[in-house]
């Protein structure tokens, strides 16, 4: 441990740290644009500068390697006179434009400018005009105007997905972020870039002004769509600012996903397939309404007929979903584990054109929660020709032909495909409406917390189980 | 003209640049005696008695440069920085032209002190003659064995690799000149690591101007103490002075440290053009303060002397600024020259210097308004010290000091919309 102190407060930091690195983690907040934990050290914005006491000049505290005995100022006059005339540059050609930039909110420039800065542009010359909405790829464009080319999204295509996106071509201050033509077609991580972004240079075509960010608040979730289980931040609308009619939907809706730090498990990255699982939540057709063999049905109705059949059956069996929480596969092996014969099946397939694996993040199982499934009821297939009357079905995208004969009582959160119906249907909740465990393929436990309230219709399948 | 020179002794011909013509006056014998008479720890500590300053601007000490090395490492690389883009500057390309085996003999001498087997020369791209020269005495000390595997018979091998720029003069500086040899964009690197510990391709690294490298071949052959008695007591040896503008006979002149600016510039440069009074003298290469008349009236050409009077002697490039020229105008070129220049990379230098060029080109238009000399020192102040490389300070430094200088000229173009003198940068004889 190297002992330094950090404006007067003793500090400890690792060898090898930076003084930027040890500050940020003793809760020294020392200001940065282009530093990031998981990138190299561009060292390019240089408004983290700090000054060491009996040392000449000012030094970039992401590239100040710790030593010990290090006096180091962060906050004193002199330090924040170079803040300032460094913000008076990076502002100068900057177009300003808060009111219309989605990025206001929680944008590093605009933040430090009012913290440091504070005075308008000294500059009387015409600022330089430059494109305003470059397509990066498909998902992404660039506001050159806004871009204070840090290189954070270059050095991530570079360095981390390696996709080689983007560079920086030309010198000076023609100097701009460019698409390269040598870079690879699709970065499967692309969307990292733009939450990295310290300005709104990046933009989501998703969210493209669809809200403003201090609407929203952002609550811990995982995201399902691999065995990753990457840790993710849903936004959802605050209370207080909660729409009535017209557009009452707005209250229930996703407006976007960011990824949320974990060492253990992402890093603090996520693929797009996660940074589209807002429009997973937001457009999946949801089983709302309990049914008997395709008949609206009460809830009430629909539990005793399953109970009835469960119950009358010579062969029962039941199939698990790779999907539920940890605390709701608990409940079901304590309540129907021993009546049952259990089986396991992996909900979600990987689609056509969807990355299966890569070396970053992405798995090629689908499924949040395959690792405890497993842990606790092995992996079973389904097997159609073992004689079963009665087939209770938890999890969706199930096709009843592949169960045989065999009578169905579905828990589903989605719509089950046209065609034969199942004898019994119960809508249960989705992993948004309700809090709990994933546990991901290394074994690493990740808990979500609840986004949305649940629709009246539908039951919680942990709390079902013992009611069959 | 040969006979006030001290390193550089040679009447210049047309084969002067030729290993004949370098072996006829004595050339190669300091390698020889090196290779087969001394340890390359005596090669240093000879370097090392010289007193030998870094000809490429900043003047550090050559042999503590080399004792910066980091120790233990199985490669060690040599750099020699030939990226000669200092407008004002043209004495390395005058080493090229004139005695391309002096710099090969004394990068042969270096690589034997450090024990380097791979050096590199990064030669400006804008070089022509300086190139072909170069390729063709590298061809000839390699056919005559001075040059690649047992160097004269000994157990020494040494290659050298020459790598042409592209037109950027931010590669000039070290690191930036690293990251060009290396392939990528030249980008200066943050410090640290210096080059000294992690330089080319990751390996410690000496970068050495050509001057300096051109100069050991003497040291080794008369011995360091020789060589320390030439100069000042601080500063010893020559440098070659690269004197232009507006002087009658502008050129390269070899001088001893030590030796009076004026002397130099109205007895050797034969006085300024067109028979007009000496105003202002850029010491080092454009991006030295400047430094008016009076300044220089005795100033000697001394690091300490001129950084004492508020400048450096940079790269020895002296720039003569006659009266009646326009400093505003004069100003204009060499801001234009740094934001075209400045790399990108970093907030400070690449905004800073776009800015100082606008508002020094619209002062120079007619349409400058008041306080336009104030925004400009406050972007001076804002680069200096606050940038990667020192490009942002090369920049800043001719701004703040013809403000000091010569503000009253500014004040004027701001005020009445045209220049105080006449206009014009150029002058008629």
């Amino acid at each position: 441990m190297i002992e330094l102190t950090i404006d007067n407060k003793a500090v400890q930091a690792e060898p090898g740290e930076t003084v930027l690195q040890a500050a940020l983690r003793n809760g020294i907040e020392i200001p940065h644009f282009c530093y990031h934990p998981c990138l190299s050290i561009a060292g390019n914005c240089r408004i983290c500068m700090v000054r060491i006491k009996g040392r000449p000049g000012f030094h970039p505290s992401c590239n100040l390697p710790a030593a010990p005995g290090m006096e180091i100022e962060s906050d004193c006059s002199d330090v924040n006179a170079v803040r300032k005339s460094i913000l008076q540059f990076a502002t100068l050609n900057h177009p300003a434009d808060c009111p219309v930039c989605d990025k206001a909110g929680e944008c590093r420039l605009q933040d430090y400018n009012f913290k440091y800065n504070g005075t308008p542009s000294p500059s009387i010359e015409p600022k330089r005009r430059q494109r305003k909405f470059y397509q990066i790829n498909s998902r992404i464009m660039l506001d050159r105007e806004r871009c204070i080319l840090c290189s954070r999204c270059v050095r991530f295509t570079k360095e981390i997905s390696g996709s080689g996106l983007l560079g920086i071509v030309e010198r000076a201050d023609q100097s701009r972020v460019e698409r390269l033509e040598q870079g690879g077609v699709e970065d499967p991580y692309s969307d990292n870039i733009i939450q990295s972004c310290p300005v709104g240079a990046l933009l989501s075509r998703d969210f493209l002004y669809k809200s403003r960010v201090w609407y929203l608040e952002p609550v811990a979730s995982v995201c399902p769509r691999c065995s990753r289980g990457c840790s993710v931040e849903v936004w959802r609308r605050q209370k207080q600012w909660q729409l009535r009619a017209p557009g009452a939907d707005k209250n229930h809706m996703a407006y976007r996903i960011s990824a949320r730090e974990n060492p253990e498990v992402n890093g603090p990255w996520l693929c797009n397939q996660g940074f589209d699982l807002h429009q997973v939540i937001n457009d999946s057709v949801r089983a709302l309404a309990p049914r008997l063999a395709g008949a609206e049905s009460t809830l009430q109705d629909a539990l005793a007929a399953a109970q009835r059949l469960l119950f009358e059956a010579e062969k029962p069996a039941a199939i698990v979903s790779a999907w539920g929480s940890n605390e709701e596969l608990a409940a079901f092996k304590s309540a129907l584990g021993s009546s049952l014969t259990v089986y396991t099946r992996a909900d979600r397939e990987p689609e056509a054109g969807e990355v299966v694996e890569d070396q970053l993040l992405i798995k090629a199982d689908k499924n949040p929660n395959s690792y405890s499934v497993e842990a606790i009821f092995g992996r079973r297939p389904f097997a159609a020709d073992a004689g079963h009357d009665v087939v209770l079905v938890w999890g969706d995208l199930v096709d009843y032909a592949s169960l045989g004969s065999a009578k169905v009582i579905h828990l589903a959160t989605l719509e089950p495909a046209a065609g034969r119906p199942a004898e019994v249907l119960v809508p249960i909740s989705t992993m948004f409406e309700r809090t709990g465990h994933y546990t991901n393929f290394e074994g690493k436990v990740n808990r979500f917390e609840q986004v949305f309230e649940k629709p009246e219709s539908v039951l919680h399948a942990g709390d079902l189980f013992g009611r069959l | 003209m040969t006979s006030r020179r001290v390193f550089f002794t040679f009447e210049i011909t047309e084969e002067s640049h030729l290993l004949h013509a370098y072996r006829e006056r004595g050339g190669y014998q300091a390698l020889e005696k090196a290779l087969r008479e001394m340890q390359p720890a005596e090669v240093q500590a000879e370097v090392a008695a010289s007193g030998l300053r870094g000809r490429g601007g900043a003047g550090f000490p050559t042999a503590t440069k080399w004792s910066f090395l980091a120790k233990g490492a199985p490669v060690y690389y040599l750099c020699c920085n030939a990226d000669e883009g200092e407008p004002g500057t043209f004495k390395d390309r005058w080493v090229f032209e004139h005695s391309p085996h002096q710099l090969i003999e004394g990068m042969l001498l270096a690589c034997y002190a450090l024990g380097v087997r791979h050096s590199f020369i990064y030669i400006r791209g804008e070089f022509d003659l300086s190139y072909r020269r170069l390729m063709h005495a590298l061809k000839e000390a390699r056919e005559a064995g001075l040059l690649g595997d047992s160097v004269l018979g000994s157990a020494f091998s040494c290659q050298i690799i020459v790598q042409q720029g592209a037109g950027a003069y931010v590669c000039g500086e070290e690191s930036s000149m690293l990251s060009s040899i290396e392939g990528f964009k030249g980008y200066p690197r943050n410090k640290p690591p210096f080059p000294a510990v992690k330089g080319l391709y990751q390996a410690p690294t000496v970068i050495n101007n050509v001057e300096t490298l051109a100069t050991l071949p003497w040291i080794l052959a008369k011995g360091g103490a020789a060589y320390a008695k030439i100069g000042t007591e601080k500063n010893s040896g020559t440098r070659l002075f690269g004197i232009s503008g507006h002087v009658q006979r502008p050129g390269m002149y070899e001088r001893a440290i030590g030796y009076p600016f004026k002397k130099l510039i109205y007895q050797d440069a034969g006085g300024i053009a067109g028979g007009k009074a000496l105003k202002a003298v850029i010491p080092g290469g454009s991006s030295t303060p400047v430094l008016t008349a009076e300044d220089i009236e005795t100033l000697t050409m001394d690091a300490e002397a001129v950084a004492a009077a508020g400048s450096m002697l940079g790269s020895g490039g002296v720039i003569v600024i006659a009266e009646g020229t326009c400093m505003v105008r004069l100003l204009q070129v060499l801001t234009r020259f740094y934001a075209h220049e400045s790399c990108g990379q970093c907030i400070p230098c690449r905004e800073g210097t776009a800015w100082m060029n606008k508002i020094v080109a619209r002062i120079s238009e007619g349409r400058g308004v008041a306080g336009d000399i104030e925004r400009l020192e406050g972007i001076t102040t804002g680069i200096m010290g606050n940038t990667i490389c020192a490009l942002g300070a090369a920049a800043a430094m001719p701004v703040a000091s013809f403000l000091i200088k010569f503000r009253h000229e500014f004040a004027y173009f701001i005020e009445h919309g045209r220049s105080l003198n006449d206009g014009r940068l150029e002058i008629k004889i």
